[in-house]
């Protein structure tokens, strides 16, 4: 039997081995260096946390952020938060411990993560978000970069209003109440609808219901189908993400409503671009993580040479249409 | 060597072993250069700098924000003042303080002779641009203390870190011990984080005084959703004893449950208008610097462990697991047993999750998700047998640790979380296959 004792030793012994060996490459890398021989490669790090890698939006900006830093001489870590707000916090504290010289966080809950930033703010650890905000009481962030979504939830009623061609119609929103930034999007398409609806006293266009899909597909695959038993007339469906976009767009094509109800959708992720090119979305206000990304590297550096940086800095969406899709070299 | 290892394994605390190497592992892996912080910053920078100069001259000094830049820039700033130093300035802050403070030094024409600061604006390119692009900045020289080594992991405030980001999971697994020793599974625990602290947080708001509330008001909104937890515990326990419902499915049942009432109580939101006194148990540390989380896990676990050591009850929980129907016979009382058992993991879940609303000081029904499987697996980690009447309370704290460690060490080597997720789960497998070779004497079929 012994022969077998050794075996499982081996074993369990080098999934240790093997793990070792994989940190030892990275740990050389990070090196940090007396004030003396400054000149030397990495000029410090940047620790940073993702809402969801789950989410190819998030995997852009930290790829960017990646590249961007390292052409400024920096060395980037990218965790995942995984949306748990436990975990997150965990990652900041790491970070502090690793002693980077800043953060950049999606936070997973713009309340609850004020903790782990205070602890940063403590250490003198600067904090830097994109996409999501915190909005903790107390907790320092020096400059937010996101996405103009009261501007691209405008260019989505518009489109919404292109998309029914001057007739008027029923609308379902398809929402994800949590989010800020989503409340932002719905508020300016309800503006724009508003504006329209001055305008036109015979032709209107009504909102009949909002309803939380998670920014998911299965949900807003049920959201739409419940509505539609409720509404067999609608004209015009508004999501506020790709994902929740095309589970209704399945709902609708099970119906067999997919010619009767126009989407109108959010963000422009690869799937959302490749339903627009098919005709299965009208239109897509788009989002531009690698902007993003880049953006918030930029104020980082700008930051580290002493400069004043602003404290939120948008990036407008713009509209990308069938006609975008099939001039888009990135789609098949 | 490998019959010492084998007894090694083959003890009760078996996995200490375990938790040992990974400590010295990481403590290598994780060896880096330190910045010595605070006023320790500040005494090895004086001493670098009457190395360097000898005579004094004029300084500024630099420090971040936070209370170790402030120790860092009053220590230096006492110890240059008694040197005869001239301190031109001293200030904490970031970039942008710093840059304003020596553009405002040189466009007065003063010059300064020395910039004492801590090595983050050191290694700032700003720095480096005002050397050339200022004559006075080029007689400026820059200083900061000498880094030192050492490993990351082993740093004080990272240990402490470690302690206090298990403290929920170890909490929690304390009651699944017990469950799972009964041969029974808890899987609501995670839920019931959530439950407990929107609970918590709902009954504070909403009763006791939202943010004004007093201390008083606060226990009482906390010992009310103890109070609840512990009742939906015992409801499980009771589908379990008294109805023959298999544990599985009875805490699968509690576990949706207590997950929909935490979204119905908060509306899906987080609550958050808590009085900051609220802060004390997650996030202060009173005894000597330890967390209050983690003091109030030890005490739980040594309550724990004379529990199931030295009273009847406890014997009586190895005597259910072991052997139910023996166990009846023998005179136990089994049901009032497994329902004290699924009550007090109930209770347990909810003190976890009233630690968590009170270390981000707001109750969210997103707290907790997937727990259970943390709590399952530190618990089995640890040493308990799924099977049942086997496992040691302390073996649990071992296991809890054991995945902290893991996480902490491959978040400070920065691996990849879903990596960390393929390690843990080879982690958990390596330990049940340990168990299972234990079991038959070290052979691998039975």
């Amino acid at each position: 039997m012994k022969t077998s004792i050794l075996f499982s030793y081996r074993l369990i012994f080098s999934l240790f081995a093997a793990y070792f060996l994989g940190c030892g490459g990275e740990g050389e890398e990070v090196g940090m260096e007396s004030a003396e021989d400054l000149d030397s490669e990495s000029k410090g790090i940047i620790g940073v946390s993702v809402l969801t890698m789950g989410n190819p939006f998030f995997s852009v900006i930290a790829n960017t952020i990646t590249s961007e830093a390292a052409s400024h001489g920096y060395e980037v870590i990218v965790v995942d938060g995984d949306r748990d707000v436990q975990k997150q916090a965990n990652q900041i504290d790491d970070f502090i411990t690793k002693g980077v010289s800043a953060i950049i966080l999606n936070p997973c809950d713009r309340i609850s993560i004020g903790a782990a930033v205070k602890k940063a703010n403590e250490a003198g650890v600067p904090v830097f978000t994109c996409d999501l905000k915190c909005v903790a009481e107390g907790a320092e962030v020096v400059s937010h970069v996101g996405s103009d979504n009261l501007q691209g939830g405008k260019l989505a009623g518009e489109a919404m209003i292109e998309a029914l061609d001057g007739m008027g119609g029923k609308v379902l929103v398809v929402h994800f109440p949590q989010a800020n930034s989503c409340q932002l999007r719905v508020e300016g398409f309800k503006e724009v609808i508003q504006i329209h609806n001055q305008r036109n006293e015979t032709e209107k266009i009504v909102v009949v219901a909002e309803l939380d899909g998670g920014g998911v597909r299965d949900e807003g695959y049920k959201v739409t189908e419940d509505t539609m038993q409720a509404h067999p007339d609608l004209a015009g469906i508004f999501a506020i993400n790709d994902p929740s976009a095309l589970g209704a767009r399945a709902a609708l094509e099970k119906a067999g409503k997919q010619n009767q109800v126009k989407i109108v959708a959010f963000d422009g992720q690869p799937e959302g671009k490749q339903a627009i090119k098919e005709g299965k979305i009208f239109a897509d206000p788009v989002q531009f993580p690698d902007q993003i990304g880049k953006k918030t590297v930029e104020l980082i550096i700008s930051y580290f040479n002493g400069k004043e940086v602003p404290s939120e800095v948008l990036i407008p969406t713009a509209l990308y249409t069938q006609a975008d899709g099939l001039k888009d070299p990135e789609l098949k | 060597m490998m019959k010492s290892l084998k007894a090694l394994f083959s003890s009760d605390y078996g996995m200490l072993g375990a938790l040992l190497f990974l400590c010295v592992f990481f403590s290598l892996v994780t060896y880096e250069q330190q910045q010595p912080v605070g006023d320790m910053g500040a005494k090895i920078l004086v001493e670098k700098i009457r190395e360097k100069f000898s005579e004094p001259g004029s300084v500024l000094i630099m420090g971040k924000k936070g209370t170790d830049g402030k120790a860092f820039v009053n220590g230096l700033k006492r110890r240059l003042n008694t040197d005869g130093w001239e301190v031109k300035q001293d200030l904490t802050g970031g970039p942008p303080e710093l840059s304003k403070a020596l553009r405002n030094t040189f466009e007065n024409n003063s010059s300064v002779d020395l910039l004492a600061c801590e090595q983050f604006f050191a290694r700032l390119p700003m720095l480096e641009n005002l050397e050339n692009t200022s004559s006075l900045g080029k007689k400026m020289l820059v200083m900061s203390p000498a880094s030192y080594g050492w490993p990351n992991f082993l740093k004080t405030s990272n240990l402490l870190n470690v302690a206090n980001q298990i403290a929920v999971i170890a909490i929690l697994a304390i009651g699944m011990t017990l469950v799972i020793i009964t041969a029974g599974i808890d899987l609501s625990v995670g839920s019931l984080i959530a439950f407990s602290a929107v609970f918590a947080s709902w009954t504070i708001r909403e009763w006791t005084g939202g943010t004004e509330a007093s201390v008083l008001g606060i226990i009482l909104g906390c010992l009310i959703s103890l109070m609840a937890c512990g009742g939906l515990g015992l409801f499980s326990g009771l589908m379990i004893a008294c109805y023959g419902v298999p544990p599985f499915v009875a805490s699968l049942g509690m576990m949706m449950i207590a997950s929909g009432l935490a979204y119905m109580l908060s509306g899906g939101l987080s609550i958050y208008q808590l009085p900051e006194s609220f802060d004390w148990l997650g996030r202060g540390d009173d005894l000597a610097g330890i967390p209050n989380a983690v003091v109030l896990m030890i005490l739980l676990y040594f309550f724990a462990h004379l529990l199931m050591s030295r009273t009847t009850a406890g014997r009586y929980v190895y005597a259910v697991g072991g052997n139910s129907e023996a166990a009846r016979l023998s005179g136990v009382p089994v049901k009032r047993i497994l329902l004290c058992v699924y009550a007090a993991s109930g209770t347990l879940a909810g003190l976890g999750g009233i630690v968590m609303a009170s270390q981000f000081r707001s109750g969210d029904p997103k707290y907790g998700l997937m727990y259970e499987l943390y709590v399952i697996a530190a618990v089995v980690v640890g040493g308990t047998s799924l099977s049942g009447g086997k496992g040691k309370v302390f073996g649990t704290l071992i296991g809890a640790f054991i995945i902290a460690v893991i996480q902490n060490g491959m978040n400070l080597t920065g691996v990849q979380s879903y990596t960390q997720k393929v390690v843990l789960g080879m982690v958990l497998l390596g330990a049940v296959l340990l168990d299972m070779l234990k079991k038959r004497g070290w052979r691998f079929s039975s």
